[in-house]
């Protein structure tokens, strides 16, 4: 029985090795802590109000949902310190659900359950929105998604279930529109087919660019995770002419190699991607390869930001976390607590139909990463597209629209 | 087996007490209204049919299977698509063919055809597969996962491609997860005593000599194989309606190694131990992770720990390799005629310790 031994062996690694990865939020006090002080200025009457925050603080997603679950306690500390809401402190239970959604859907379950949380938020994924959302949905709770872009969700959700973000579709007919306007007519198009978020961000582009009278010369593929795109570059340049600019719908994780690989093959025209662009990753793996890149996104981040909301947002995240913002999703973490809060404030009450109703009559809300909107026809926010061009080694703005025309999820 | 009349009584009186404490236990969960902990009582239930269904193969043959995972992915996706209501079918599945896109089976047939869609690959596969032996087997078979796993993602008419797959009723109650449950280790149980077990076990421990007296290994291992492939479909199934939503992300190496930890934390080739193991393994992840928000011990404060239930888990792993390399019961099984003679020993020897001071103190 020795070889039993060397896989345990192994199955002991590869665990420790899951383990270490990037996990550990910043040393903050949660208010789950129960001896815990309260922070200054925590108005005192009242039982806190509870909120759910199931995030993936473990595992492939931890990269974008740490940053996510960051901002999200940020915002619920600044509106506990201007006097809680209707008089009563928030109290954000922010778990780790480990990138696996049968965990996602035991922790919302039991934040339901046990926790008696009047609503929840979270996730930056439609994989763990799909496993928690239902449960939520059932409950009679509201559900508001951080960072999870998929303009189907709310379909097959249920009507307790808003995104923060706005959908996929809208940031691909933007991103269609720019670079139509602006590189011209013919498109080269690779996606990633290893994940939904980039299959439906390359349908949507195409489906907008050709209605807007532009040609896909050429189609491509590859899997989330490859490190060597030879072979689709060798296609490339086997175009008799090169496209006006080459749309690449990929994640974070895989962006800045495909972009030093397609510089350094010699292509230097346009590349143009979505918000999975939004990642420190991209200047740091493809260095100044990045030069010529757009992407659309939510918010571009900085401190010199004209935006005074987001260099309000960035200042104080600084000062807590001793970071810059890692990603765009921990303005919509934040953004999605301030806009749960003011729900509740104007409900008046905890209950779940009376705050999902409250949200269907959001307004012009201003967040950070823009003016949100809902209905009761559209749980997904009308926002504004961020388009963001790498210039001199840096993200800068290079415009912010509103899509002509979205096609439909 | 002579079992003598008094230790009769004890085992009866075991077994009876098991029963009730188990039928209680189900009672309890089912009226009790508590939706997390029924929760985590369905996912233990799926979790054991994984283990004992991987363990009736690779404990009884002693040949390591990295591949079940896939069979649990064939079940849940040919269940799921066979429950999905026809008009979820349109908007989700626009291209199915004819036949499957207009029709909509109950729970228990398109359970069964799932479980017999795995088993019956597992017989194709392993009719190669099997002919190798020992890490071979291991490598064919983590070949076989990776191709079920690109065959997911590319037949997009049937499940999607990697995109979630969506809106599947739940239809997986306690009742049917437990029924399903029973059922497996009951077959796994009687399996490993039958002949048929008898012969597997001979061939783990010395193939040579088994296959001396006549053992043919090979057709042996396939139903085994089979046997194993078809509850870890069913259990697939069970998943699939009873998280409504996944993708094949769902069905890869995270997911396999969570299934042969518990095998081996219980022990290799051990019903029983499968029961424990997973038992064991679930409950200190759980509990570890209510952990992870923070706590506190007296006046001790621990800020939040994520994490710490996957590394809890690895520690846990780590000592039982150190000092219980074969896991908890190794391939024995806990038997009620063993706890029964245990018990009986203990009350003798109270008595006699009870009886011995009063005999001493009259000598003297």
């Amino acid at each position: 029985m020795r070889p039993l031994r060397w896989i345990g062996l192994v199955l002991v690694f590869l665990l420790v090795t899951a383990a270490c990865q990037p996990a550990a939020p910043p040393p903050a006090v949660t208010p789950t802590a129960p001896s815990a002080s309260p922070p200054a200025g925590t108005p005192g009457g009242g039982a806190p109000i509870r909120i759910g925050a199931p995030f993936n603080l473990t595992g492939g997603m931890a990269s974008i949902d740490v940053p996510a679950a960051n901002g999200a306690r940020l915002a619920a500390e600044e509106i506990n310190a201007a006097g809680g809401v209707m008089g009563r402190p928030i109290e954000l239970l922010i778990r780790d659900t480990k990138t696996d959604p049968a965990t996602a859907a035991t922790v919302v379950t039991q934040l339901i359950e046990q926790d008696k949380v009047v609503a929840v938020i979270g996730f930056n994924d439609s994989d763990y929105v799909l496993a928690a959302g239902p449960i939520c949905q059932r409950a009679g709770i509201p559900f508001i998604t951080v960072g999870a872009t998929s303009p189907r969700l709310p379909g097959q959700v249920g009507d307790m279930l808003f995104l923060t973000p706005f959908g996929d579709n809208v940031q691909a007919a933007v991103g269609a529109e720019f670079a139509f306007e602006k590189f011209g007519k013919t498109a080269y198009l690779l996606w990633d087919k290893g994940a939904e978020y980039t299959t439906v961000l390359a349908k949507y582009f195409k489906e907008r660019f050709t209605e807007l009278g532009g040609t896909i010369v050429l189609e491509d593929t590859y899997q989330s995770g490859d490190k060597d795109f030879s072979a689709q570059i060798a296609k490339v340049k086997a175009l008799p002419q090169q496209p006006d600019f080459y749309y690449i719908s990929a994640l974070p994780d895989d962006v800045g190699t495909i972009v030093k690989q397609f510089r350094n093959a010699g292509i230097t025209g346009p590349i143009v991607g979505g918000d999975g662009y939004d990642t420190p990753l991209l200047i740091q793996v493809a260095g100044s390869a990045a030069e010529n890149v757009f992407f659309t996104t939510h918010s571009l981040l900085t401190a010199d930001s004209p935006n005074e909301r987001v260099r309000k947002f960035v200042a104080a995240y600084k000062q807590k976390y001793g970071t810059e913002p890692e990603a765009v999703f921990a303005a919509l973490g934040y953004d999605t607590v301030y806009v749960l809060a003011e729900a509740i404030r104007r409900a008046g009450s905890t209950d779940g139909q009376a705050i999902k109703q409250a949200l269907e009559n959001i307004r012009d809300f201003p967040a950070v990463t823009g003016v949100i909107n809902y209905s009761p026809q559209s749980h997904i926010p009308q926002k504004g597209v961020t388009v963001i061009e790498v210039k001199g080694g840096k993200f800068t703005l290079a415009a912010e629209r509103v899509p002509q025309k979205v096609p439909t999820p | 087996m002579i079992v003598p009349s008094v230790r009769r009584e004890w085992i009866w009186g075991l077994r009876s007490f098991l029963l009730l404490l188990l039928a209680g236990a189900y009672l309890a969960l089912e009226r009790g209204g508590n939706a997390y902990l029924q929760r985590l009582a369905i996912l233990f239930l799926i979790n054991l049919m994984l283990v004992v269904s991987l363990n009736l193969f690779t404990g009884f043959t002693g040949v390591f299977s990295l591949g079940h995972i896939g069979f649990m992915a064939l079940g849940a996706y040919a269940s799921a698509i066979l429950t999905l209501p026809v008009n979820l079918k349109a908007v989700n599945l626009p291209d199915l063919p004819a036949p499957l896109a207009s029709i909509t089976l109950p729970f228990f047939p398109a359970l069964i055809l799932g479980g017999l869609i795995a088993a019956i690959v597992a017989l194709l596969i392993g009719i190669p597969v099997l002919r190798l032996s020992g890490h071979f087997v291991a490598v064919a078979t983590l070949g076989f996962l990776v191709i079920t796993r690109v065959v997911l993602i590319n037949a997009e008419t049937f499940t999607r491609g990697t995109r979630t797959f969506a809106g599947v009723p739940p239809f997986t109650t306690m009742g049917w997860a437990a029924l399903w449950a029973l059922l497996n280790v009951y077959v796994a149980w009687r399996l490993k005593h039958s002949p048929l077990g008898l012969r597997l076990l001979a061939a783990r421990d010395d193939p040579w000599g088994a296959k001396s007296v006549g053992v043919s290994i090979g057709r042996m291992r396939l139903i085994a194989f089979g046997i194993s492939a078809f509850f870890t479909g069913i259990a697939g199934g069970l998943w699939a309606h009873f998280l409504t939503a996944f993708s094949p992300n769902a069905f890869y190496f995270s997911r396999t190694f969570e299934i042969i930890v518990m095998m081996i934390v219980g022990g290799m080739g051990s019903v029983t131990g499968s029961i424990l193991g997973t038992l064991l393994v679930m409950a200190s992840t759980e509990a570890l992770r209510n952990l992870e928000p923070g706590f506190a011990i007296g006046s001790l404060t621990v800020g939040p720990l994520y994490g710490l239930s996957q590394i809890g888990l690895a520690v846990l792993l780590m000592l039982l390799m150190t000092f219980r390399r074969q896991g908890l019961l190794g391939d024995r099984e806990l038997r009620l005629e063993a706890i029964a003679e245990r018990l009986e020993r203990w009350l003798e020897r109270r008595k006699t310790a009870l009886e011995a001071p009063r005999v001493r103190k009259a000598d003297p």
